[in-house]
């Protein structure tokens, strides 16, 4: 008697899933039968256990744009074919990309606990904003790398769905060795039982640390990047000073698309339009999820200091308040990419010849 | 000094009319043991049970493991301070029974912490007394004792115990003999090969209950030791005894310390075990730093170390305390590795990490003692307590040892995990 074939949902965005370039980036989901794309080599993968039944597409703006809004949407569609494993990508270094197929992989996972695996480059700013949540693994950079993705990809789910009892860890959890699967740890901390007691270790890593060989520590010490204060500016009423907050204050409607959570994008805004001295609350909305907004929504100079700043001018103690604020939110936002995104800010604040920044945080 | 352990092999015990040791069976005469008990005035009486591998047996209220130890060639020379009288333990001869271990329960204990052990299921497959024969003692306490007074009963009674049943085994064959000795003094240097010390942090304040300290050294306890040199056979030789709760550390564990032992092997070849120097965790940052500079200086300048090897009592802070010890020996040239227990199971290994300091480069993760298992309840009888005695869990919430499935913090299912580094555990990134 042949087994049941397993039922496999795999999530394509626009262009993997042959619907066109960046110009179809906007399409919202559409579901095909069977395999496309990638999920052909996929399917040849997954061999006599396992079928590609559905594939699941959508554009990489539509998705990014709204990514929890859109997992939703997703998993809707997903859910339907009641499936037993799920794939996406693998997204390689695409960054959109690797978000929705983080986040539609989380969703999957948490509501339907079956295996949900994708692929990224470590660099892909999803794998760190994802890897708590859903099996990434490694991939290279492009799609060159299609194949073998796939099969590593393929090597994991059968791992997982094999319910095989982890005997190497103290807890018998079902959790397969991240480098044995090529995927990237989940932040999750076990004990696991090794060759050699932790004194047989210490002892053979000392004499070797002693003797000036190399030695692996268990632990690989955090780097903590060392940020020079610079001068402080000697003539505030000389100077130009510019406000930038990632505190997620953005126009009623939020036109740039920031996210609550996650975020990944930075914008700005004209003073004299956006924040004039008569403004209306409701004018304005919070893209955070990390607070409560209602006392800067009550007054966004509580946020960012226009109101006192204005002051400062008409008093001759600040220069110039530069006429742009540059708005982002920070919310659970990997490190990566705020560092990337002070990186653009502080290279545009440079060009503009400002001579001091007040940020202001939530 | 030289100290002989003489092993034995139990590979059975039952009770019997007579206490004795024959063809490798432990007999136990239970009333015997429980007179030896109750000669303590503090205790009212006492519940013996032996327990088997598989046995559906829960063993709560565990507050010591003790393994059967007794000297062959000296008078009261057992566990100074505790049974024997006051003496410098290591030397002579001492008989050791494999296989078996005293499991001490303190049923009438009032402390929050205090672990458990299942004969079967998945606590006995973790534990190694789980896949042991033990002595189960459990003595409550006699009418007008202070509670602090009796918990000390129950620990002797247990170490008494331990010598009793050893002392029984005289004339049995002997299957091993373990020779530690290490003449301090006369130490030889030899080219290329590093000398190491031990650093062995004993204990730390922050657990004390009702604010005073179990007595673990010679009968003593140590929350005011300054850095002080002993010799690594004070330690096995029972010099040195578990704290009054099991919290991933028992006398079993330091009568077979792991570091101690893996320094006395690789003694002669690959380096010189050139001694240990114990310390204990403090509260505050002067008396830290004080202590840490002692202990520097003397595993660098008395000791003459090239390198050492800092273990951790149970705890967040105490991971302050090595860290500082680590960076005094560093300091002085003295390469360190460090032991440290990560205290959360999420995040990556770096964010485990109590101190930051670049010199530390050599961490040797011991086990994430706080991990938890689900142990569901398999066992019909419960020694050391009831099916309603508390078990404790970090969690807003009761459970009791009679509950269809309880959450264990590892740390406390007695035998698992293991401070000094005996234990073949290594925490990873999942």
């Amino acid at each position: 008697m042949t087994e049941k074939k397993l039922k496999v949902v795999h999530y394509l965005n626009q262009f993997f899933g042959q619907v066109g370039t960046e110009d179809k980036a906007d399409t919202g989901f559409m579901v095909k039968e069977g395999p496309v794309g990638p999920g052909l080599a996929l399917h040849k993968e997954l061999g006599d256990r396992a079928e590609v039944v559905a594939t699941l597409i959508c554009g990489d703006n539509y998705f990014s744009k709204n990514p929890e809004q859109a997992g939703e949407e997703g998993f809707t569609l997903i859910e339907s074919y009641q499936p037993d494993l799920f794939f996406a990508g693998p997204a390689f270094e695409a960054g959109r990309y690797g978000i929705s197929c983080g986040t539609i992989c989380k969703t999957v996972g948490e509501k339907l606990g079956i295996p949900a695996i994708t692929g990224m480059y470590e660099e892909n700013a999803g794998m760190e904003m994802y890897r708590k949540d859903a099996f990434i693994c490694k991939t290279g950079r492009s799609a060159r790398d299609m194949n073998k993705s796939l099969q590593e990809m393929t090597r994991l789910a059968f791992r997982l769905l094999s319910g095989q009892k982890g005997g190497n860890l103290v807890s018998r959890e079902n959790l397969p060795k991240p480098e044995e699967y090529a995927y990237f740890p989940r932040s999750i901390l076990r004990n696991e039982y090794t060759e050699k007691t932790a004194a047989e270790r210490s002892v053979d890593k000392l004499l070797s640390k002693i003797k000036g060989e190399s030695f692996e520590s268990e632990v690989v010490l955090p780097k903590f990047e060392k940020v020079e204060p610079p001068a402080p500016i000697r003539d505030p009423s000389t100077c130009e000073i510019a406000l930038v907050s990632d505190g997620g204050l953005v126009p009623r409607g939020n036109p740039d698309g920031m996210s609550g959570r996650g975020n990944l994008r930075w914008t700005t805004y004209e003073i004299d339009d956006f924040l004039p001295e008569d403004f209306k609350s409701s004018d304005y909305e919070i893209a955070h999820t990390g607070y409560f907004p209602v006392e800067v929504l009550g007054n966004p100079s509580r946020l960012v200091p226009v109101d006192v700043m204005r002051d400062l001018v008409k008093e001759g103690k600040i220069g110039k308040l530069h006429p742009t604020f540059f708005s982002t939110s920070g919310n659970a936002t990997v490190s990566r990419r705020c560092a990337e995104m002070g990186d653009e800010i502080g290279a545009e604040i440079k060009i503009r010849g400002i001579d001091a920044v007040i940020f202001t945080s939530t | 000094m030289r100290l002989e352990i003489e092993s034995i092999d139990i590979e059975d015990i039952r009770a019997g009319s007579k206490t004795y040791a024959q063809d490798h069976v432990l007999y136990i005469n239970p009333k015997e043991v429980e007179e030896l008990i109750l000669k303590d005035n503090r205790i009212g009486s006492v519940d013996i049970n032996l327990v088997y591998p598989g046995d559906r047996v829960r063993i709560v209220n565990l507050m010591d493991a003790v393994q059967p130890r007794c000297k062959i060639d000296q008078f009261e020379a057992d566990f100074p301070g505790f049974v024997g009288r006051l003496r410098i333990t290591g030397s002579g001869r001492t008989r050791s029974l494999r296989g078996v271990a005293v499991l001490v329960s303190n049923p009438d204990t009032k402390r929050k912490y205090s672990a458990l052990l299942d004969m079967c299921g998945l606590a006995a497959e973790l534990s190694r007394y789980g896949k042991m024969r033990n002595i189960s003692i459990a003595p409550y306490i006699a009418d007008g004792t202070e509670e602090r007074d009796f918990e000390d009963a129950v620990k002797i009674a247990g170490l008494k115990t331990a010598v009793y049943l050893a002392a029984a085994a005289e004339g049995h064959p002997v299957d091993e003999v373990e020779v530690y000795d290490l003449d301090i003094p006369k130490l030889e240097g030899k080219p290329d090969v590093p000398r190491v010390a031990y650093y062995y942090q004993l204990y730390s304040p922050q657990h004390d209950h009702r604010g005073i300290p179990d007595p673990c050294f010679y009968g003593t306890d140590v929350r005011d030791l300054m850095p002080t040199i002993i010799h690594p056979n004070e330690v096995l030789d029972g010099g040195v005894v578990g704290h009054h709760t099991i919290r991933s550390l028992d006398t079993y564990t330091i009568q077979n310390h792991g570091v101690i032992k893996e320094l006395y092997r690789r003694h002669g070849r690959d380096l010189i075990f050139a001694g240990v120097v114990c310390g204990v965790a403090n509260i505050d940052p002067v008396t830290r730093k004080r202590k840490a500079l002692m202990a520097a200086n003397l595993i660098k300048n008395v000791l003459g170390a090239d390198g050492v090897i800092v273990t951790k009592i149970h705890g967040g802070m105490p991971h302050v305390d090595i860290a500082l010890v680590g960076e005094e020996c560093e300091k002085l040239g003295v390469k360190t590795a460090v032991f440290t227990q990560p205290l959360i199971s999420v995040g990556t290994l770096a964010d485990t990490l109590l101190f930051n300091n670049e010199a530390l480069d050599l961490i040797i993760t011991v086990g994430a003692t706080f991990e938890r298992v689900k142990l569901p309840l398999e066992a019909d009888r419960i020694l050391g307590g009831t099916a309603e005695t508390k078990v404790f869990l970090a969690d807003p919430i009761e459970q009791h040892a009679g509950d269809p499935i309880i959450d264990m913090e590892e740390m406390l299912i007695a035998g698992v995990h293991d401070h000094l580094g005996g234990a073949n555990i290594i925490v990873k990134e999942y």
